[in-house]
């Protein structure tokens, strides 16, 4: 009797975590637009990417063109969470942000068709950016 | 008169102050003359004068020892009674890690704070910290070993005290020599990572232990490193050292007050920074391996060693996992 209560209490809780954190999975596996998201824009020739760091990375997922030079601007208001401790593991850059400002990251040319993943130093926030 | 031997099981055992308390308090009796227990494999030798059969003279004794949540069988009822505690313990400790991660989740925590950073917010920043993922890292750290140390030793308030010392000194001490050499040097992420990793493989091996996975098999951890908990507790070295290195844990929050500290301009407003944020850590910190020490001296002390494993074990995880994420090593599969 005690058992099987327990059992369902602990079942219960598992799913509802597979769920919480299922729902995100879902949402990035999702199909995405080709068309780059509305925080990427070229000036000059230069496709820059926006994003903003605070308690997690908005948006976490962006779209944008390939085979084009890219920065990638990490804007801070006010963050002192993991997030301003920005990683991007396949340039090998690892940078703590400034509390409040804008930082700018040369991505260089970024082939089409693939993707650009950034974490914060201690993986629990994390952002990725396809290139189409 | 005839004197006999019996062995009996005994069960609640969760200290190794239980030993002398059991044997003091049966030794107490006129027709005792002996008395051993043996932790380990949780058995009781008695020297007694007098015919009772072993059943009569185990419900005796238990009698004796029941007020401090002790039993003495004849049957080895320990397992069962085991399985009972560890059924309650998987759920409430699971509640408890759903419960963390929701808080994460929420957003509650993202708090902006504008402005330059002065001690007042470096404070309120180390209160926000304290309950944020950082503490899957320090305060597992703190969870594990106050269960380990309440469990296998007698006290835990001076390796406390001295742990909590050791972060605080560190805090201030570091902090103001960021704030005094300024740019030229600064906390390596990639090392921070590596302790991370340390660390939470430490939770990890605790939180099995303590949920009981090695008291049923064979397999025991290299007895190396439980001579090392020993030491964490007779030592000032040891705990004023671990309490030091927190300091290098990963912690956005604390490489953030770094960062602060190291363009503050000089040792004094460095080191009131960090001291701050340490303060601000502090309360949760205190609640967490005082707390602890308390519940092991309750009469759900088994209970809890079990749920603070289970907890243990959930942070370990997540600190594992997120902290190879951060290194670059594995792609995030957690995203709060």
């Amino acid at each position: 009797m005690y058992k099987i209560a327990a059992a369902i209490i602990t079942s219960a809780l598992i799913v509802s975590a597979v769920i919480v954190f299922h729902s995100r999975a879902q949402r990035d596996l999702a199909p995405v637009d080709t068309q780059p998201t509305e925080n990427v824009e070229v000036r000059d020739g230069v496709q820059y990417i926006i994003l903003t760091a605070r308690g997690g990375y908005t948006p976490e997922m962006s779209t944008a063109r390939g085979d084009l030079p890219t920065k990638l601007v990490v804007r801070t208001n006010g963050t002192y969470d993991c997030s301003a401790s920005l990683v991007i593991g396949s340039i090998g850059y690892r940078k703590t942000l400034p509390q409040t400002g804008e930082e700018v990251v040369d991505l260089g040319t970024p082939r089409a068709h693939t993707t650009l993943k950034g974490t914060c130093s201690m993986g629990m926030y994390a952002f990725s950016v396809r290139f189409m | 008169m005839t004197m006999h031997t019996h062995t009996f099981h005994v069960s609640g055992t969760h200290c190794a102050s239980c030993k002398v308390l059991i044997e003091d308090t049966l030794k107490a009796e006129g027709s005792v003359r002996g008395a051993s227990v043996d932790l380990r494999r949780e058995t009781l030798e008695v020297e007694v004068v007098g015919e009772e059969a072993p059943e009569v003279l185990a419900a005796l004794l238990t009698e004796k020892v029941k007020a401090n949540g002790y039993r003495v069988s004849l049957e080895r009822s320990v397992a069962h009674e085991r399985d009972r505690v560890l059924w309650k313990a998987v759920p409430l400790g699971l509640g408890l890690l759903v419960l963390f991660f929701w808080l994460q989740k929420s957003g509650i925590l993202d708090i902006g704070l504008g402005g330059p950073v002065t001690p007042p917010t470096a404070f309120v920043i180390g209160l926000i910290a304290s309950v944020s993922s950082c503490l899957a890292v320090v305060g597992g750290l703190v969870l594990s070993l106050a269960a380990k140390l309440s469990r296998d030793t007698a006290g835990t308030t001076r390796t406390f005290v001295l742990f909590h010392t050791g972060r605080l000194i560190a805090f201030a001490v570091l902090g103001g020599v960021l704030g005094a050499i300024g740019g030229a040097i600064g906390v390596n992420p990639t090392l921070a990572g590596i302790l991370g990793l340390v660390a939470s493989t430490a939770m990890l091996l605790v939180g099995l232990d303590l949920v009981g996975v090695f008291e049923r098999r064979t397999l025991t951890l290299p007895s190396g490193m439980f001579r090392r908990f020993r030491g964490v507790e007779h030592g000032a070295f040891a705990p004023l050292t671990l309490g030091f290195a927190t300091f290098f844990l990963p912690c956005g929050f604390t490489q953030s007050m770094q960062l602060s500290a190291l363009s503050s301009g000089s040792f004094a407003s460095g080191s009131l920074l960090l001291s701050a944020f340490a303060l601000g850590t502090l309360p949760m910190l205190i609640l967490l391996s005082f707390g602890s020490a308390s519940f092991a001296r309750g009469t759900h002390a088994p209970l809890f060693f079990k749920t603070a494993g289970v907890v243990v074990i959930g942070l370990g995880l997540f600190a594992l996992l997120t902290g190879l994420a951060g290194l670059g090593i594995i792609d995030p599969l957690v995203n709060l």
